[in-house]
């Protein structure tokens, strides 16, 4: 019998409840810290680094002071727009815990297999009615693969359908140790090209492309586009990553996920600058014929997941 | 089969509809002459025999009205969507309002010069006689300066009739007038002769056949008509439709219904009558689809689209039934709602599924109709069909605000606990917003009260006391409380005070109407007042109830659970601290302090005088007093214009930012469910005058947002007069985990025994019900929320920038209809406060 090790831990920095476009029904997202990749759109920029990170909402704060007490490596500085001087700050948390405003919060915590498990039971009643599950997502989340597997044998044994958002990004031994205890797996092929992917995601989409293959055969798979102007919307991209979609083993369905700017406040929350130019979201009909590009290649393709 | 989508409506409906939604709503003085001219001939009879003949001279003289296009007739008024005076209910407010009825800010009426001139003779009548004073004259001093104080007002049934019914219209469908007449005189006949009440009881028997007699002359007035309009028509398929509807009303309602058209209009004539005899509201038609399914079903001759005509024309006679209340019951009940609530679906008398055709066509005419009555309520049990409740998510997603829906396997066991049997459990409707009952056979008195549990809670952390005014018991100063039980010890001593006086109220005004206003049509049409000989009023009804609601469960459970957390558990505030904090409304003095630069705007302006004019028409209140109290209490400095003070704002934020009801987590939800039970058990302890017992009901209409202004700073940080959350929902904004977790955690309540009902609003974008998959994973929200012993959820579909814009112009915004707290009403009449915390209220984006 597989045993689950429920005491595993790992680094989560939210559990995202009625989300909806992550995989059939309605469906808990359990957002895991750290990533391989740094996407210059990257929405949830939090999740990037390994460990918890502190943010800071200058619009929440009442400049009372208490932060500066309790940080030990004196990084709260008044004078810094963004509060923190981040090269001092360690990321403990202290100036978050005594923060009466809710200014400072850390992001990512440590928990364990059960303890994620205790809040994902909280909608077992609407995952059964609505024939939804969980959805693993990040940040990537085979950077913490162990956990991943022992949290998703857990999901299994609570009979709930489990999903991933994975960049692909990782070595084989872990796919081998993860994928099998996923229903379905939502991967993002961002770029073709590899000099494109390297510029605009920080690595080489090499590796991402070979572990399609072999997560494609283990799994269930949908591959994700997100749809970034000026770097993937021109139609031989797209046109690209459906012809190799189609060498990969049953892929049946391709999402375009429209670029957004929903995340953008973050990165000075984060004391960092936004790396995107400015760019609107793709319009509706270019989108519309992009779908209709990805349905040409004999694929069924939905906009926004 | 499955359908998506609705079809539309036909062009007699839309031109139907437009006279309503166009209409300016008027007073007319018909009905209050009428009535003033039958009490003075009748001095000498008996109250039963006075409101019958009133009701006689009523129908025997309101002007006949049919509407061009009409294939249902009856109005109360001339005019589309006007009202009728009930001053033998109470009258003084009215006259008071002569001038600034048509300018008020909620639910505006027209009131022309000879109206106004005609209704102050009738009112010169009436002094000394109406149930209002009966009722002020019982109550005590105790009981009106704690509804003065703002703890709780009876205010509803004190000013008007009672409504609150669903009566067996199907009595009618099935004998017609003539056989309850005929059941009368038989029950005249049995009478025992020798029994002591025996005049008594033959003198109800005398009046129900008075009435209905009435009501069978009334109809034939409207066949007369019908034919003198078809005689001048010149269209000839107009003038058949005349000289049917002619046909119609010389028959029904006086004999049994034989097909489905006279089915209608006979029902309608039940629903008219109702309204016209009490200015009660949420007179409720309920389970409409079963007792008009045999009738659908028996009529061999009739169309499915005709049906459906004919249903649409029903919603919209309803949405032209309207009443007017005094300014500050128009801002509880705000969008000139009458809660006629009508329910579809649910479960046989057997425990079978009750889903049938015209449950479906119920809903296509709400989306033919798209006003906003009746309210319609849909009943889902374990077995409901999926496609009932995918066809009723559809009918909220085309942003209407209903169907609201209920939970049978929460509100069948709950009402059997209040010793309902389970057949007739199984058979309940919802009556006004949310309460439901057994139809036809009980009395509920569901609106009795509203009650302020917040303010019970500021009123514990005061000792007792509102300023320097001990006005309940001496409980102990909070800052000598070693823990969190000490709280609850002292909170629960109010609430057993305060909810006494609440019981005397009720009972007070209760016992009134039996004496000044019974109604004999209404009785003889709930079991067992044709048995027992005696009406609804007097106790004649099979089950009888009370149900005061309270509101502020989330204020209250997180000021609870705040006050905890900080002072006893984390210690990082003292309760000195604390209560320091809040008599100076978290140093922002009053609400016009400068750090929220909230201006007082002339809405409140209006309130305020308008709470000043009702309360002084009382005769009963000191208008002083209460000035002080919603201005500033003794402790708050009186200027207004403290500077903000830094310690007290960090203070705030710390309360502000502790864990609260509404996000799945079960320590907190667990204040909030005390502090719903603590009540509920309170109120369950008495009885009323009818012989039935006390249940409580969670849930605010508008409420809340009125009785905000009387409640303090809180210890969840909420500032002073702000509004209360509304019903059972979290609080605005708090509930940040999304729809599930706030269902869930409403879901935690005790709902079985809150009995007389509770309301829970939900929110969700239109995005999020987007396409099949949209409307699936809504019903899976819904049966979630259900299985989690959930027992009411109402939704509004609509977006942010879509209300502000229409708060800008609404002109364009006729027809956006919204649920304000436990009904829809069109948007653009609320008033503005109202709308803004419809606004606010969390929106699930996705």
């Amino acid at each position: 019998m597989d045993t689950i090790d429920y005491g595993a831990e790992g680094i989560v920095f939210n559990l995202q409840r009625f989300s909806i476009h992550d995989g059939p029904g309605v469906r808990t997202i359990v957002f895991l810290k750290g990533c391989p990749l740094s996407c210059r759109w990257c929405s949830n920029p939090e999740s990037q680094s390994r460990h918890p990170v502190v943010m800071y909402d200058p619009s929440s704060c009442l400049h009372c002071g208490r932060c500066i007490d309790a940080c030990a490596r004196g990084a709260i500085n008044p004078a810094n727009p963004y509060w923190i001087d981040r090269d001092k700050c360690g990321n403990c948390g202290k100036c978050a815990a005594v923060c009466p405003a809710g200014a400072l919060v850390l992001k990512g915590k440590s928990m364990t297999v059960e303890e994620v498990i205790r809040e994902l039971q909280k909608d077992e009643t609407v995952f059964r009615r609505s024939g939804g599950g969980i959805t693993l997502s990040g940040g990537e989340p085979l950077m913490q693969a162990k956990f991943s597997a022992e949290l998703l044998k857990a999901c299994h044994a609570h009979g709930w359908h489990t999903a991933v958002e994975t960049t692909g990004y990782g070595s084989e031994s872990d796919i081998r140790m993860m994928f099998p205890h996923l229903n379905l797996v939502l991967m993002d092929i961002k770029s073709y090209d590899r000099d494109r992917h390297i510029q605009n995601t920080g690595v080489s989409n090499e590796i991402i492309l070979k572990n399609a293959e072999l997560i494609s055969r283990i799994t269930q798979t949908v591959i994700r586009v997100p749809v970034i102007p000026g770097f993937n919307n021109g139609d031989r991209e797209i046109t690209n990553i459906c012809k190799f979609a189609k060498t990969l083993h049953n892929v049946q369905t391709i999402h375009l996920l429209p670029y957004h700017t929903y995340g953008e406040n973050k990165y000075s929350l984060l004391g960092r600058e936004y790396g995107m130019p400015e760019i609107s979201a793709p319009s509706e009909e270019e989108m519309q014929h992009l779908k209709e590009l990805v349905e040409q290649q004999n694929f069924r393709c939905i906009i926004g997941g | 089969m499955i359908t998506r989508g609705f079809s539309k409506p036909t062009e007699r409906i839309e031109q139907l509809k437009a006279r309503v939604v166009n209409s300016k709503p008027r007073v007319e003085a018909a009905r209050a002459t009428l009535v003033t001219e039958a009490y003075k001939e009748t001095e000498n009879l008996p109250i039963i025999l006075r409101r019958a003949k009133a009701l006689e001279k009523i129908l025997g003289g309101l002007p006949v009205v049919i509407r061009p296009g009409e294939l249902i007739v009856g109005s109360m008024t001339e005019a589309d969507r006007s009202c009728q005076i009930y001053p033998e209910f109470s009258f003084d407010w009215v006259a008071k309002e002569f001038d600034t009825m048509s300018t008020r800010m909620a639910d505006p009426f027209e009131i022309s010069k000879e109206t106004a001139k005609e209704l102050a003779k009738d009112f010169e009548y009436w002094p000394g006689k109406t149930n209002f004073e009966l009722a002020t004259a019982l109550m005590s001093e105790e009981a009106k300066n704690a509804q003065a104080k703002g703890l709780f007002t009876v205010g509803n049934y004190w000013y008007n009739g009672i409504g609150h019914v669903c009566v067996q219209y199907w009595k009618i469908l099935k004998k017609g007038c003539i056989g309850v007449i005929a059941d009368a005189v038989e029950a005249m006949k049995k009478l025992d002769h020798d029994a002591p009440d025996w005049r008594m009881k033959h003198q109800f028997y005398e009046a129900v056949v008075i009435s209905f007699k009435a009501v069978i002359d009334y109809a034939k007035r409207h066949a007369d008509k019908a034919e003198e309009l078809a005689a001048a028509e010149t269209n000839p398929t107009r003038k058949a439709e005349l000289l049917q509807i002619a046909k119609n009303c010389r028959k029904v309602p006086a004999n049994p219904s034989t097909n489905f058209y006279e089915a209608c209009q006979a029902f309608w004539f039940v629903q008219l009558i109702m309204q016209l005899e009490s200015n009660g509201h949420s007179i409720s038609p309920g389970r409409f689809d079963q007792y008009m399914y045999p009738y659908y079903k028996m009529d061999q001759g009739i169309t499915e689209d005709f049906a459906q005509e004919l249903i649409d024309c029903l919603w919209i006679k309803m949405s032209d039934i309207n009443k007017t209340r005094d300014a500050i019951s128009d801002q509880a009940f705000a969008g000139y709602q009458c809660f006629q609530n009508l329910c579809v679906g649910g479960q046989t008398a057997d425990g079978e599924d009750a889903t049938n055709e015209i449950s479906y066509m119920c809903m296509t005419a709400c989306s033919h109709a798209r006003l906003s009555a009746p309210s319609f309520s849909v009943r889902i049990h374990q077995n409901t069909p999926s496609e009932f409740l995918l066809r009723a998510c559809e009918v909220v997603r085309e942003g209407l605000g209903y169907p609201a829906m209920y939970n049978d396997e929460v509100i069948i066991p709950a009402l059997m606990n209040r010793g309902v049997t389970l057949a007739d459990a199984r058979n309940y409707c919802i009556i006004g917003c949310v309460e439901p009952q057994c139809p036809g056979k009980t009395e509920g008195w569901h609106d009795a009260a509203f009650f302020n549990i917040a303010k019970v809670l500021e009123i514990t952390l005061n000792n007792g006391k509102i300023g320097d005014d001990q006005i309940g018991p001496v409980t102990g100063d909070p800052c000598d409380f070693k823990c969190i039980e000490d709280v609850w010890k002292a909170y629960h001593k109010q609430m057993e005070y305060f909810v006494r006086l609440l019981a005397e109220a009720d009972n007070c005004v209760d016992m009134a109407h039996a004496i000044r206003c019974p109604l004999p049509f209404q009785s003889a049409l709930v079991d067992d007042c044709m048995a027992v000989g005696k009406s609804v009023q007097e106790g004649g009804a099979h089950y009888n109830f009370t149900g005061p609601q309270a509101f502020g469960i989330a204020d209250s459970g997180d000021s609870m659970y705040a006050l905890d957390q900080h002072v006893f558990v984390k210690k990082d505030i003292t309760m000195k601290q604390l209560m320091d904090a809040l008599h100076t409304n978290f140093g922002h003095g009053d609400t016009n302090c400068v750090c929220e630069s909230e201006n007082k705007d002339e809405t409140e302006e209006q309130l305020y005088n308008a709470i000043k004019a009702i309360l002084s028409s009382s005769g009963s209140i000191d208008i002083s007093q209460l000035q002080k109290q919603l201005s500033s209490s003794a402790s708050i400095p009186a200027s207004g214009k403290v500077e903000c003070n830094g310690d007290y704002e960090t203070l705030r934020k710390m309360l502000d930012n502790t864990e609260c009801y509404g996000n799945d987590n079960d320590e907190v939800d667990m204040f909030a469910r005390r502090c719903g039970q603590i009540y509920a058990r309170e109120v369950e302890k008495y009885k009323n005058p009818r012989g039935g017992q006390f249940q409580a009901g969670i849930y605010p209409v508008s409420a809340n947002v009125l009785f905000g202004k009387d409640v303090l700073a809180l210890p969840d940080g909420r500032l002073a007069h702000k509004p209360l959350a509304d019903g059972v929902s979290p609080r605005a904004g708090k509930d940040v985990n999304g729809p599930t977790a706030a269902a869930m955690s409403v879901a935690k309540l005790d709902h079985e025994i809150a009995s007389n009902g509770t309301l829970y609003n939900m929110k969700f974008m239109p995005a999020s019900l987007a396409g099949e998959t949209g409307l699936n994973n809504f019903s899976s929200v819904v049966r979630s929320y259900f299985d989690h012993k959930g027992m009411h959820v109402q939704f509004n579909v609509v977006d942010r920038a879509t209300l502000l814009d229409a708060q800008k112009h609404p002109e364009n915004y006729k027809d956006l209809i919204v649920r304000v707290a436990g009904y829809s009403a069109n948007f653009v009449v609320l008033a503005k406060e109202v709308q803004d915390d419809i606004i606010n209220r969390t929106e699930h984006v996705l």
